[in-house]
């Protein structure tokens, strides 16, 4: 095997085996000679890699896309699930790719220009081109935008399809999309993981690369801004939404805001982000939500997620938002009947890429040609909205209803015709994948990407989403339940050139990560907060589980100590009672979710803080936060405190992360600020329950072991825990990490080093509170500091708090809905 | 005839509202028959902005901005109307309703009252099977359809218990529908409903019953709030006409027409964001007296 790892052979057996069982029309089978040459190349390193078995080479392809973070949810999911990503790319050569572009470019400019016209002056609806109740079927339709024109005319800036090829190797169009570009950030995720799974394998086969497709991207969403160096956010649903992960990723990769709708307000008619320095302009939006959320004072009043008087922004002009709302009106399968119609009125031309065949049954004679037809055709709603007589969802085969369902429906599309739509049955070709560990065909589509470049021209991404029907409708969801993605590469004849970013020009050289809004300040500080309460969580387990208690002390529940440890867990709502035995008890404040204070329940609020911070945090954090609980068995008290000990680990772990890979910018002041707040509070708690003035060695000693400065102590004194030491050394010394006079030193670096609103030079109220702190504690030594100064701290500590949030995060107000009743 | 009209609204907040961002649709939008002069609003606390917005339907729509903390706050619109009289009927060469269904399929008008803006479900008005079932012969394709329309409406009044109270603003078309009973916004809901299903262009309308009958006429029901009722498209040719399935009956020259949209959320007096507040309780006071009256 040691000459394989040199020069891996590269066996045909995969093509073989695969072409022997392949159908008509294969993407693989029907390649010209060129391409199947790719084919075999691609197949043969893929099987050398795996060592002949697919199953492999499937794993090893998983395990990239999970290293990269990748996930996705299902509607109704309350979990992510694992990223299902194919290993075997789909491969297209140049020649045919070419007349794909050529096509979604004719689309997308085509689309372009309808949009304009229905919300202008509907010339083609008042030439009889499009039907008015095409139109105003959509929900997508907001007339409000009529007479509202976007910067530079750009209703759209992305437009996606969903492409499918026949088994005589043409292509059709299935759906437009041009609301959200879902799968754009999955692509280039495939891609990556593709990549880094195969080695050279892409660059050898000259797959067109698909970063300058993004910066295109990017750069088309500049150009509509108002300002040369514009501030652009990816305006989010929120990390509940399905494609959150990606959006996130999106946004990461491309250099903008990811914004909610509350980090965003609108004033003067201008759009402006809070941000710990105030308000900031916002130039432009890439928005990932539909247009009916975007603002309640203009369309859906019931929209939390939206920006109130959005429009207004829009309306006032200076504002890029892509795509503009109420663009979706064209997502309508009723409208893609007319685009061929369209494409004549308003280009002169006919489509590159024709549609799937569609007839609109709220026209008379497609009406009757569906009535006629419909076991041959699929029938399905016209504008993706409920509707009568269609059992399954919105897409049937006429010839799958039983004879009263046929009744149902043609009574209902009699009422209602204009709900319905008849299309062709679409038959799709197939292309390699691993199925049950076996190289197989699967039917695929694909899902092309379209953008504006900096100069207002269509480009279009030269890769796509494959998507592998598991089974199910394909034209439904992104992903259903059983299918797979894959990535899809554009093959040169010629290799790739290095780096066709060059001509683009070197950015400026920044040292600094930009502006933090408000919210993420406030998540950081709260995760800092969570963290460090989940770590003395587990300090205060692992000292009941007797772990810290002197070896001739042991674990027992009659020790006064003992019974105020088990208070502060109670307090933390780590456990709901002291009754419980040691293990018992030590298991539920570990592992019982529905504990809120449990180690469990505390790492769930870690992730779930982290999700909004998605943009902003490594995925190894994401490793470490997805990690399950350590196994433990709360009959066995070593396991206790194994799982306590192996959690602190990671807790490291996670503040190793911080230390090191965080940039130092004010992002990471508030994560930092957020541990040393918890810290030194929970530091005052600490001491004044076990280092009273009647505090016993035995107090000194868990006192010591919970704020982790036994060491320290011991290295300092060589006699065992007395009083006045140990509140030294936990209470004031400058140079213990963890003592409280340590944090509050920290405190007062990060406010006094945060950004301040007041033009006079006069300190804003954090600041006072946290150099009032540091003071206050400064002159204090241990023989002299009594229980009384601790609890000033600590309402100190409390006040800062308060002063933090009420300067820097967002104040989120409770908003009540005022309807009259008529 | 002429009226004068009064329409005061008073929210009350046990915890203040910090902010009200919000829109009032209380000046009646131009339409066909009436005319509206003198319109003043008033609003206590002042707000700080104070415009007038676009619509998508013939809706007036003034935006209002009021910051500082609110304990009450008082809105009253007043403004004269004049709307014209003769009753509107039945006729003989009315379309039925197949062939006004398939005008307004291809009618080309795409302005704020063009059919087609009403042919559809709208959020708060589903199209919802039951209803159709429901509403059934009465609609039936070779129906003439004014007759037809006013035999719903007159079904909705008879078979509907008007209940102020057992239904609020937000209640679903399908609850109201299911307890057959509600007031003038459940029964308009359920009639645009009705309507839609038959494939007919439906709209939403909100606006003013006068407050006293004409003598010897009986009070009609709805005249001590805003009222809701329907404007069904009947053909190119008799264009739009006003339903009320309160008091089942084509509306007259007591109905004082403020705005029309697809479903009550278009035309809602009043929506928007009041942040902070909470506890909140409402009072309305209607008046709608003729010019002749007031002068006697």
């Amino acid at each position: 095997m040691a000459a394989d790892a040199i020069a891996p052979p590269c066996s045909d057996d995969w093509a073989d085996d695969y072409l022997k069982a392949a159908p008509k029309g294969d993407l693989f089978a029907d390649a010209s000679p060129d391409m199947a040459a790719h084919w075999r190349t691609m197949l043969g390193r893929l099987s050398a890699q795996a060592q002949a078995d697919p199953a492999r080479l499937a794993d090893h392809v998983g395990r990239q896309a999970s290293d990269l973070g990748m996930a996705f949810r299902l509607t109704g999911d309350e979990q992510e699930r694992p990223w299902p990503l194919g290993p075997v790319p789909l491969l297209i050569g140049a020649e045919e790719w070419t007349h794909i572009e050529q096509g979604l470019t004719q689309r997308a400019e085509l689309l372009e220009r309808v949009i304009a016209d229905i919300y202008s002056t509907q010339s083609l609806v008042r030439d009889g081109k499009l039907p008015a109740s095409i139109v105003t079927g959509s929900p997508h339709y907001w007339r409000v935008m009529t007479g509202t024109p976007p910067p530079r005319g750009h209703h759209l800036h992305f437009y996606a399809a969903d492409i499918g090829r026949g088994p005589a190797g043409e292509w059709r169009v299935l759906a437009d999309r041009v609301r959200t570009p879902v799968g754009v950030g999955y692509a280039l995720e495939n891609r990556l993981a593709l990549s880094r799974a195969t080695g050279d394998l892409l660059g050898a086969m000259h797959a067109r690369r698909l970063a300058p497709f993004f910066a295109d991207l990017r750069r088309g969403l500049a150009a509509d801004c108002a300002r040369a160096d514009p501030r652009i956010g990816l305006l989010t649903p929120g990390r509940f939404n399905q494609s959150y992960a990606e959006q996130a990723h999106l946004a990461r990769y491309l250099g903008l805001l990811l914004v909610e709708g509350d980090d965003l307000i609108v004033s003067d008619g201008r759009l402006f982000i809070r941000t710990i320095q105030g308000l900031k302009r916002i130039d432009g939006l890439w928005r990932w939500m539909d247009s009916r959320f975007l603002d309640p004072l203009a369309f859906d009043s019931k929209s939390r997620i939206g920006v109130p008087d959005l429009y207004d922004a829009c309306a006032r002009g200076g504002l890029m938002v892509g795509n503009w709302p109420g663009a979706g009106v064209i997502e309508s399968r009723a409208f893609a009947a007319f685009l061929p119609q369209l494409a004549k009125a308003v280009l002169g031309q006919d489509l590159i890429l024709p549609n799937i065949a569609t007839w609109w049954c709220g026209q008379t004679r497609e009406r009757e040609h569906v009535r006629a037809r419909l076991d041959n055709l699929v029938v399905g709603s016209a504008f993706d909205q409920d509707v009568a007589g269609l059992p399954d969802a919105h897409f049937t085969p006429g010839a799958s209803l039983d004879a009263a369902q046929r009744d149902t429906l043609l009574a209902a599309m009699a009422r209602r015709p204009m709900d319905y739509v008849g299309q062709e049955v679409v038959k799709l070709s197939t292309t390699p994948a691993v199925i049950d560990g076996r190289i197989a065909p699967l039917p695929f589509t694909l899902r092309v990407f379209v953008a504006r470049d900096g100069a207002g021209q269509w480009r279009v991404m030269p890769g796509a989403f494959g998507r592998l029907a598991g089974h199910g409708d394909i034209r439904a969801a992104l992903m259903g339940q059983a299918d797979m993605s894959a990535d899809m590469c554009v093959i040169d004849a010629k290799p790739v050139p290095p780096d066709t970013l060059l001509g683009s020009g070197t950015p400026a050289i920044r040292r600094v990560g930009g502006m933090l809004p408000a919210k993420a300040a406030d998540n950081l500080f709260w995760l800092g907060r969570y963290i460090e309460r989940t770590e003395m969580t587990l300090r205060l387990i692992r000292a009941i589980a007797g772990g810290s208690i002197e070896a001739d002390l042991g674990p027992s529940l009659d020790s006064p100590a003992m019974a105020r440890l088990v208070g502060l867990l109670v307090q933390w709502g780590a456990v709901s009672g002291s009754g419980a035995a040691i293990g018992p008890l030590c298991a539920t404040a570990l592992g019982d979710a529905r504990q809120p204070g449990s180690v469990r329940a505390l790492m769930a609020v870690v992730a779930n803080i982290g999700e909004g911070l998605r943009d902003r945090l490594a995925s190894d954090f994401w490793r470490l936060v997805r990690l399950p609980l350590p196994s433990f068995d709360g009959a066995v008290t070593e396991t206790l405190l194994d799982a306590s000990s192996r959690m602190i680990e990671r807790i490291s772990a996670l503040s190793g992360l911080a230390a090191e890979n965080m940039g130092r910018t004010d992002g990471w002041r508030f994560h930092d600020m957020g541990r040393r707040m918890e810290r030194a509070a929970n530091g005052c708690r600490l001491i004044s329950l076990f280092g009273g003035d009647d505090a016993s060695a035995d107090d000194l000693t868990v006192l010591l072991d919970l704020m982790d400065s036994q060491i320290s102590y011991r290295t300092r004194y060589l006699t065992g825990p007395a009083l006045p030491p140990v509140r030294d050394l936990l209470a004031l010394e400058p140079y213990n990490p963890r003592a409280i006079a340590y944090q509050a030193l920290r405190l007062a670096e990060h406010v006094a080093a945060l950004p301040t609103l007041r033009a006079d030079g006069m300190p804003e109220e954090p600041r006072r509170l946290a150099d009032a702190l540091v003071a206050r504690l400064a002159p204090l030594t241990g023989d002299m500091l009594t229980l009384a100064d601790i609890a000033d701290a600590e309402s100190r500590l409390l006040g800062l708090s308060d002063a933090i949030g009420q300067r820097y995060f967002l104040q989120l107000h409770k908003t009540e809905n005022a309807d009259l009743l008529s | 005839m002429i009226y004068h009209v009064r329409h005061r609204t008073i929210l009350r907040y046990a915890a203040p509202v910090q902010v009200a961002r919000f829109n009032l649709r209380l000046k009646p939008a131009p339409w066909p028959g009436q005319w509206t002069s003198d319109h003043a609003l008033s609003v206590n606390p002042a707000p700080s902005v104070i415009e007038s917005r676009p619509a998508a339907w013939p809706v007036q729509v003034s935006r209002l901005v009021i910051e500082g903390s609110i304990r009450e706050l008082v809105i009253e619109s007043s403004f004269r109307a004049g709307v014209q009289g003769g009753a509107i009927t039945a006729q003989p060469d009315d379309p039925d309703i197949g062939t006004v269904a398939q005008a307004a399929l291809v009618d080309r008008g795409m302005g704020p009252s063009a059919p087609a803006n009403y042919l559809y479900a709208s959020p708060r008005a589903p199209l919802l099977a039951d209803i159709g079932t429901w509403a059934g012969e009465t609609l039936s394709p070779d129906q003439p359809i004014v007759a037809a329309a006013l035999a719903l409406a007159l079904r909705i009044q008879s078979e509907f218990a008007y209940q102020p109270g057992v239904t609020d603003a937000g209640t679903p078309v399908a609850d109201a529908f299911a307890a057959r009973h509600g007031v003038c916004q459940d029964f308009a809901h359920v009639m645009v409903v009705a309507l839609r299903l038959a494939g007919l262009p439906a709209a939403y309308v909100s606006g003013y019953l006068r407050t006293d009958p004409p003598p010897g006429m009986p009070r009609l029901v709805g005249a001590d709030a805003m009222h809701a009722w329907v404007m069904l498209w009947c053909g190119p040719t008799r264009g739009w006409i006003g339903f009320d399935p309160t008091n089942g009956c084509i509306t007259g020259d007591g109905h004082l027409f403020v705005a029309m949209g697809r479903d009550y959320a278009e035309v809602a007096p009043m929506d928007g964001l009041f942040i902070g507040g909470t506890g909140q309780s409402l009072s309305v006071m209607v008046d709608v007296a003729p010019e002749e009256e007031e002068v006697a």
